[in-house]
């Protein structure tokens, strides 16, 4: 009983630990601007700084410039990599190197590829755009993603795509009906990773767009301005920006916790 | 013609490594083949290649006299019922049993029909609108079987789809998969490393090796005569005895000399084995043929026992004798000791003479 009692006081002092900064925000959002750096918990209760975010900083724009992009780049990358995970994961498709060197695209600092990005993205008039954005995270992402769907692809058994194609399914129509409705759960939760990683992305976003079409990480990094830390609007921009990661972690507990054990095979 | 024609077909994997080498085989129409052999011999490979699961890198597979070698495993008309079952776990059992069909455009009407019919044979009415995940392992198993029924395919073609069944349940599916063939009438093939499985389910078994055939025919026959030592001690458990031996002319008949089996061959088997006289030779006798009296046509020897394994209906017995391990299969009465020393006769009329250098049978001459 007492190490039950132990066990959960610890366990409560956790998540309070992780919480509290999170709640911080929040409670720093929702006080009145002369009141954020009081440590009274909630000395009063406004929407000000949220009301302030969006119609002085246009951030309303901001967060559908990250929703597109984030958005799009998911829709693009994930019948790509999808694919090409099947193929690294059944065929010896570009043998060692090819998946060597998928992994190894990652490895890069971001950093070293802003500059190319940069002036290839000026020729192409893809700067201070937000397909450009959106293509520069499908890039980014679609290795890391072919990593992982790679592995989801060869937990499945592969004598169901054996079935299919002797029940008369060619080799697209197996993957098709049987491997992505089976492998759903990883692919989701592929595509909520993907999404996550585009939403937070800062570097890039800050380089190749301005002003109208910046995204929330750079438009919160923004109101570091020359007059001070706006603190009380950061603490509301950045409590909208947790609002679709929380969503999506919602999402990958789901489809993570399904897993894919259907019992299809013993 | 034969249902499935296999002519020297090979699977290369490279750097001479072969999965199946040089194997040619005829299957009849509607015969019940059953592919046997350990771990690692081929015969899933093979069963996968008249699949088209797996390439065939030379020789030609023919199914209803149409060669298929180089067709798609969809344009082969087979149905494949895997060890592993493969469910499509997303579908129900009607779904995962209408698949086939819907691929193939049968007629929807058709459709509910054939699923019907199978779900009655296999018992399976009650089930037809749950997922596979919400079955038994031996339901499952029903629902594969089911699901290559419903499609009326040339060949069936069966991985193992017993080994992953309790003893029980094993047993019963056996007959019932027998039963089954008789009723549809299909050829089958039907690959197990389960000597019992190939014995009471085979028309014939094909026996397999590194890749090759080592021997074919009716289970009998090939329990009865088998080939070579391979053959023998693998249709068997326990496997059959060998013993290195040399055959000796002697006063006008032919001496025995088997380790501790030693002694004048009666006069049939002295006739039939004539050949073998001054040959290094293995001495090959079955567990079963080894009996705790003597008997016209027996040679008695004494072993130490080993090991006993009382099965209820019968016991295993273990002796040693010579250096020699000799297991004997007897009358769940006779139940020695372990150390004791014991008087056992070796059945003559069932011996097996093979050649010490390359294991191959000899024939018998009578």
């Amino acid at each position: 009983m007492l190490r039950k009692v132990v066990s959960h006081v610890g366990l409560i002092l956790a998540v309070v630990i992780v919480l509290f900064p999170i709640l911080w925000v929040l409670r720093t959002s929702l006080v009145p601007a002369h009141d954020s750096y009081s440590t009274a918990i909630l000395p009063a209760v406004t929407l000000d700084n949220y009301r302030a975010l969006f119609a002085d900083k246009d951030f309303g724009r901001n967060y559908l410039n990250s929703l597109i992009v984030a958005g799009l780049s998911v829709v693009l990358t994930m019948p790509l990599a999808a694919m090409t995970g099947y193929a690294f994961a059944r065929f010896r498709t570009g043998g060692r190197i090819a998946r060597f060197a998928t992994l190894a695209s990652q490895m890069l600092p971001p950093v070293a590829l802003a500059l190319p990005t940069f002036m290839l993205f000026r020729t192409l008039g893809l700067t201070n755009s937000l397909l450009g954005l959106t293509i520069v995270y499908a890039a980014i992402n679609l290795p890391f993603l072919i990593w992982i769907l790679m592995g989801f692809f060869e937990s499945i058994p592969e004598d169901l795509e054996g079935a299919a194609m002797t029940d008369g399914a060619t080799r697209w129509g197996a993957f098709w009906r049987v491997v992505l409705p089976v492998a759903a759960p990883g692919i989701m939760a592929a595509a909520v990773l993907g999404f996550i990683l585009s939403w937070n992305e800062f570097l890039f976003a800050l380089i190749l767009n301005g002003s109208s079409t910046a995204t929330v990480p750079v438009a919160l990094a923004s109101l570091q301005t020359s007059n001070g830390v706006q603190i009380s609007n950061v603490a509301a921009g950045v409590s909208l920006a947790i609002l679709p990661l929380m969503i999506a972690a919602k999402f990958i507990q789901k489809y993570l916790v399904e897993g894919l054990s259907f019992g299809s095979v013993k | 013609m034969p249902a499935i024609k296999l002519n020297n077909i090979s699977r290369d994997y490279g750097l001479g490594i072969f999965g199946v080498q040089d194997v040619s085989l005829d299957i009849e129409e509607g015969e019940f083949m059953v592919l046997l052999g350990p771990s690692g011999c081929g015969k899933s490979t093979t069963l996968r290649m008249i699949a088209g699961l797996e390439e065939t890198t030379s020789g030609e597979i023919s199914i209803a006299g149409r060669d298929v070698t180089r067709l798609a495993p969809r344009a082969r008309n087979v149905a494949v019922v895997f060890q592993s079952y493969a469910l499509y776990p997303h579908m129900s059992v009607r779904e995962n049993m209408r698949f086939g069909m819907k691929m193939r455009k049968t007629p929807r009407a058709e459709q509910e029909a054939r699923i019907a019919q199978a779900a009655e044979v296999l018992g399976l009415q009650a089930y037809l609108d749950r997922k596979p995940s919400a079955l038994s392992g031996g339901q499952r198993q029903r629902v594969a079987l089911g699901r290559a029924i419903v499609r009326e395919p040339d060949v069936f073609l069966m991985d193992e789809p017993l080994s992953n069944l309790d003893a029980k349940l094993r047993g019963e599916m056996r007959q019932e998969l027998v039963k089954l063939h008789r009723r549809v009438g299909k050829t089958t093939v039907f690959v197990t490393h389960d000597h019992v499985e190939a014995m009471t389910m085979g028309d014939r078994i094909c026996i397999m090796r590194n890749g090759r055939i080592e021997q074919v025919g009716p289970p009998l026959e090939v329990y009865a005569r088998p080939r070579n030592t391979f053959v023998a001690q693998f249709l068997a458990s326990p496997a059959m005895n060998l013993i290195p031996a040399e055959l000796t002319a002697s006063d006008g008949g032919i001496a025995l000399g088997a380790g501790p089996i030693a002694g004048p061959l009666p006069a049939r088997e002295a006739a039939a084995y004539r050949a073998g006289v001054g040959r290094a030779l293995q001495f090959g006798l079955r567990a079963e043929d080894i009996a705790t009296e003597a008997k016209p046509g027996t040679l008695p020897f004494e072993g130490s026992v080993t090991a006993v394994e009382a099965l209820g209906n019968e016991n295993l017995i273990a002796v040693e004798s010579g250096g020699h391990r000799i297991a004997a299969r007897v009358d769940r009465h006779f139940l020695p000791k372990l150390g004791e020393t014991v008087t056992l006769h070796a059945d003559l009329a069932h011996m097996h003479l093979f050649d010490a250098a390359d294991g191959e049978a000899l024939v018998r001459e009578a």
